[in-house]
């Protein structure tokens, strides 16, 4: 039996996305659900999680003072995760650097943004109270804060696309969500082999610097070298909350393979701003994830198992 | 007689020729030239250098790239 790879492609979050089914003959109808299963999902999770829509979820919670609010069953459970990964990655990923990223120029949706002078965001400081009530569907930040998810988000929405894809398609042979590079997996290829997800070489852009083999779970890779702003492209988005401003120590970028997107994105985010030692330590300590650190010089670092394709060990130098 | 029997071995002999000739015939291949092994110099946690292969069919095949994000165009 002939199985092929039914694909879609679209633009959402602010980034081009993908999702992709195995499909066998026979299949095609319940593949178009899936697909749609998919978009739909994404669409549902940037309506509700993104800052740059005023209506949102997310812009209603921010502007609430302090007050509870009943939101979206999704903000409540990526706000979950999102206090889970702070306390898990010591604070070096931190929804709450709203308000800094605001300051440092990164006020607008990406294509839109002005070239200012950056500033310090005034009284600004990391570790803002957040508090989910998931019973009662109702969240809360500290007054004055500002939560940002994209740290966590779009690994979040390709979570959640794929089960949507499993929802409606039960018995799913196998799927991919692509959301700009964070990418959720699960089941088979059509070659009924692992999914190979290409590493972007940062350093040379159109070369890779590894395939990954992967039959579940989630990869996500942040970095300095794409989403630059503000006079000569100087700045880069990833704040760093033990200072509110744009980090300095910290990869060119950083690939993450972990249990979830969502997981892979939200330690990512953290290895980007941390040192090569602190990575290592950082991956030490969470056996459940892998990274490949692309140094701004200097040669990638592997941490961790790396479950990279069809690779034969030449030496140890 | 014998001119007859001198035209059929004739003929036969020249269809051996080019059978013999037809078989061991190669077309010359004209397919692309196979993807180099790329090396990945890879530092473990320990800082020691790990020289890695990755295999050209393992670089043919993807099914997405993981990167920053890029950035949509209006």
């Amino acid at each position: 039996m002939i199985r092929r790879l039914e694909r879609v492609e679209f633009h959402a979050v602010g980034t081009t996305c993908a999702a992709a089914v195995t499909s066998a003959p026979g299949d095609s109808g319940r593949a178009k659900r899936a697909l749609a299963a998919a978009r739909a999902e994404v669409a549902a999770c940037e309506s509700a999680l993104s800052r740059f829509d005023v209506t949102s979820d997310l812009s209603r919670l921010n502007a609430a003072g302090g007050e509870w609010l009943p939101v979206d069953r999704r903000l409540v459970e990526v706000l979950r995760l999102a206090v889970r990964a702070r306390e898990t990655t010591g604070g070096r990923f931190d929804p709450t650097v709203l308000p800094a990223l605001i300051a440092a120029g990164y006020d607008r949706s990406f294509e839109q943004l002005a070239v200012r002078v950056p500033r310090r965001a005034n009284g600004w400081r990391a570790g803002a109270e957040i508090n989910v009530d998931a019973g009662a569907g109702r969240v809360r930040i500290e007054s004055g804060a500002a939560v940002d998810l994209g740290g966590i988000g779009k690994g979040y929405a390709a979570t959640r696309a794929l089960e949507a894809m499993a929802d409606a398609w039960p018995g799913l042979p196998g799927g991919l969500v692509d959301l700009g590079g964070d990418i959720a997996l699960a089941g088979e290829t059509p070659e009924r082999g692992p999914w190979r997800i290409a590493i972007a070489d940062a350093r040379h852009p159109g070369t890779t610097a590894g395939i990954l083999a992967l039959r579940s779970g989630g990869v996500a890779t942040s970095g300095r070298d794409v989403r630059r702003f503000g006079p000569d492209a100087s700045l880069h988005h990833l704040i760093d909350p033990a200072t509110g401003a744009p980090a300095q120590p910290g990869p060119l970028a950083v690939t993450v393979v972990a249990p979830t997107a969502t997981d892979a994105e939200a330690h990512a985010t953290a290895l980007a701003i941390s040192t090569p030692e602190d990575a290592a330590a950082h991956v030490a300590l969470h056996p459940s994830i892998a990274a490949l650190y692309l140094p701004v010089d200097g040669e990638p670092v592997e941490l961790g198992p790396l479950p990279l394709a069809r690779r034969m060990l030449l030496r140890a130098a | 007689m014998q001119r007859v029997w001198a035209v059929v071995l004739s003929v036969w002999a020249m269809l051996a020729i080019v059978t013999v000739l037809a078989w061991s015939y190669r077309p010359v291949s004209t397919a692309a030239p196979a993807p180099a092994a790329q090396t990945l110099v890879v530092k473990g946690p320990n800082g020691k250098q790990q020289f890695v292969v990755v295999q050209p069919g393992a670089i043919g095949a993807t099914h997405a790239t993981t990167s920053t994000s890029g950035v949509v165009k209006p």
